[in-house]
């Protein structure tokens, strides 16, 4: 980024990309009002890989459609790269690249052509365009397929297109809606690698996911969205310690009204932290794990009461989701809610 | 500047997926000659008719099948543009900061340059079976078919980012079809229709362009009915290219 461009304020914001306060942004519906984004205050750090997580309908992607112009906020403020994305739409754009659920790509165009139109529609010449759509090529080993029309590309290589369309203008902060949704695993760590890979050529990356995994792999720092409203931030690591010790969880139906007289034994447990009850499942949060499941099963065992699987796992950030929010991340995902 | 060069570009991107698909060129090209042979012989015997009293059959004919090519051309291209809208297309070019008014022209810029070569290879072969070309009221015919296209473009390029689902918009498209084309005299002169139908027919544009197609490919070029529809059509593909314009820069893809 070239530094004479750089307004008077960024200078002194400590190399934060992103500044969000107290966004809103409403959709007016047949059933009323809908608070897509209700005051989400926000900073992104330069060179991160920022993870924004939350179940579909949460209002991450409104957020994202915010940060990238693509819609008006109703109020608050929103400032990339210390430009105010209601005032300087134009100037926001040169410094941010995005890629969006559907990727963009144009199908019936090649590799190469998608990137030197993107390159010109910045304003490059068609060489310098040229230049860094080679580079990217290299970059991201697209040189296989590059000369190949779109159509042909298998879903793993269309992503990858799509990244290096989002980074043909040397982004300040790069853009990803759920990149890797649709992607098999082996593609997905494929993507994974790519955008490490980035963030230590110094761009900062913002990116949105449903997938705990990826945001606990990946992710320097993370933010929970849940209803329009962030109801956890931090570094993902953190986040987990919040949730004391480790989760046994229980498979068994409704646990609350077959076991009563068990659960309320567990909770006196003294290793017990906390037990949380929904249909399927027990989760019980606990100081030591491997001492405790042995206990736990004693007292099943005592009590009679079957249970279908029990797991035993170190916190993941669905337990900091489900603390904050009092669901499950991975129900709601399950059930494919799409607001 | 940014505006042209970015119209451009877009437009050369547009053309390149035309040029690369054979099948399109093919049966674009097919379609006037179907017509001249397979429905042009059902004319021969209509010189007494109103309307085809000019002498040349042809000439009142061929004009009104080259609206309905530059109508019908410009019409349906907001299919194209919802299938761009759900690949994410036009919302990467958003995002850029490319010319609103480039996103829309370069796409019209394309569908025209399509639709005159359909139209001029349609009126070279259309020579051999009695359709007589005078060479200024062919050009003027040309602009009237080229502000018939721009509308019907910008229009439906438009109305495809509006609604960005094929389900929604096949009605509206198919309901605004046929009412505009059946009120033309595109097929059939309107001097056939009994009054009331006349009458409707003056609200329709399409009516006015095949009405000064048909004086101008017969050479009457200082005629009334030509400066109206130059006016008319006029306004409303100025209308028509703001509004789309409007749509291009704030519509939600």
């Amino acid at each position: 980024m070239n530094i004479f461009f750089l307004p008077k304020e960024l200078l002194h914001m400590d190399s934060q990309v992103v500044v969000i306060e107290n966004l809103k942004k409403y959709f007016h519906t047949k059933r009323g009002p809908v608070k897509a984004v209700d005051g989400v205050n926000l900073r992104v750090g330069a060179g991160e890989i920022f993870g924004f997580l939350g179940p579909n309908g949460a209002g991450k992607t409104t957020t994202l459609r915010i940060l990238t112009t693509l819609l008006v906020p109703d109020s608050g403020d929103a400032r990339i790269a210390g430009f105010d994305v209601k005032k300087h739409p134009d100037q926001v754009r040169l410094h941010i690249g995005y890629v969006s659920q559907a990727g963009g790509a144009d199908r019936p165009a090649t590799g190469l052509e998608n990137l030197i139109l993107q390159g010109q529609l910045y304003g490059m010449t068609t060489p310098t365009a040229r230049a860094r759509a080679q580079e990217l090529i290299r970059l991201l080993d697209l040189s296989e397929f590059a000369d190949r029309i779109v159509y042909t590309y298998s879903g793993g290589q269309r992503r990858r297109l799509d990244v290096a369309l989002g980074l043909m203008n040397r982004p300040t902060i790069l853009f990803l809606d759920e990149p890797t949704t649709g992607l098999d695993p082996q593609n997905r760590a494929n993507l994974w690698t790519q955008i490490q890979k980035l963030r230590q050529e110094g761009t900062t990356i913002f990116l949105t996911t449903h997938y705990l995994d990826e945001a606990d792999t990946l992710c320097d720092h993370i933010a929970i969205m849940d209803d329009g409203h962030i109801v956890a931030e931090g570094i993902p690591a953190d986040l987990k310690k919040q949730v004391a010790g480790d989760c046994i969880t229980i498979g068994m139906e409704h646990p609350a009204e077959k076991a009563p007289q068990l659960i309320s034994l567990l909770r006196k447990a003294d290793f017990m932290r906390e037990v949380k009850l929904d249909d399927n499942h027990m989760r019980l949060y606990v100081t030591d794990g491997a001492q405790a499941i042995s206990e736990v099963l004693r007292l099943f065992a005592q009590e009679g009461v079957p249970m279908e699987n029990i797991t035993l796992s170190a916190p993941s950030l669905d337990d900091v989701f489900l603390r904050q929010t009092g669901h499950s991340l991975r129900d709601i995902n399950a059930q494919g809610v799409n607001v | 500047m940014k505006i042209f060069r970015d119209t451009i570009l877009l437009f050369r991107r547009k053309m390149m997926e035309t040029l690369r698909n054979p099948i399109y060129i093919i049966m674009s090209l097919l379609t006037p000659v179907l017509y001249l042979v397979l429905f042009s012989p059902l004319l021969k015997n209509l010189t007494n008719i109103p309307g085809f009293s000019s002498g040349n059959v042809m000439n009142v004919f061929v004009p009104g099948l080259l609206v309905i090519v530059a109508f019908l051309n410009g019409l349906f291209v907001g299919y194209n543009m919802i299938d761009e809208v759900r690949n994410g297309v036009i919302e990467r070019f958003r995002v850029t900061p490319t010319s609103r008014f480039a996103l829309l022209a370069g796409r019209v810029l394309r569908d025209l340059v399509n639709t005159l070569v359909i139209v001029n290879f349609f009126a070279v072969i259309a020579i051999p079976f009695g359709f007589k070309i005078h060479i200024v009221g062919y050009l003027l015919l040309l602009v009237i078919l080229s502000l018939v296209l721009i509308t019907t473009s910008s229009f439906g390029n438009a109305l495809g980012l509006i609604l960005k689902d094929e389900d929604r918009l096949s009605p509206i498209v198919q309901g605004i079809n046929l009412p505009i084309l059946l009120l033309s005299g595109m097929l059939l002169p309107m001097e056939l229709a009994p009054k009331w139908l006349q009458y409707i027919a003056h609200i329709n544009p399409a009516y006015y362009a095949v009405e000064a197609g048909r004086l101008l490919a017969s050479g009457h070029i200082l005629e009334t009915k030509v400066g109206i529809a130059f006016l008319f059509l006029g306004a409303l593909c100025a209308i028509t290219v703001t509004w789309a314009t409007r749509v291009f820069g704030k519509a939600v893809a």
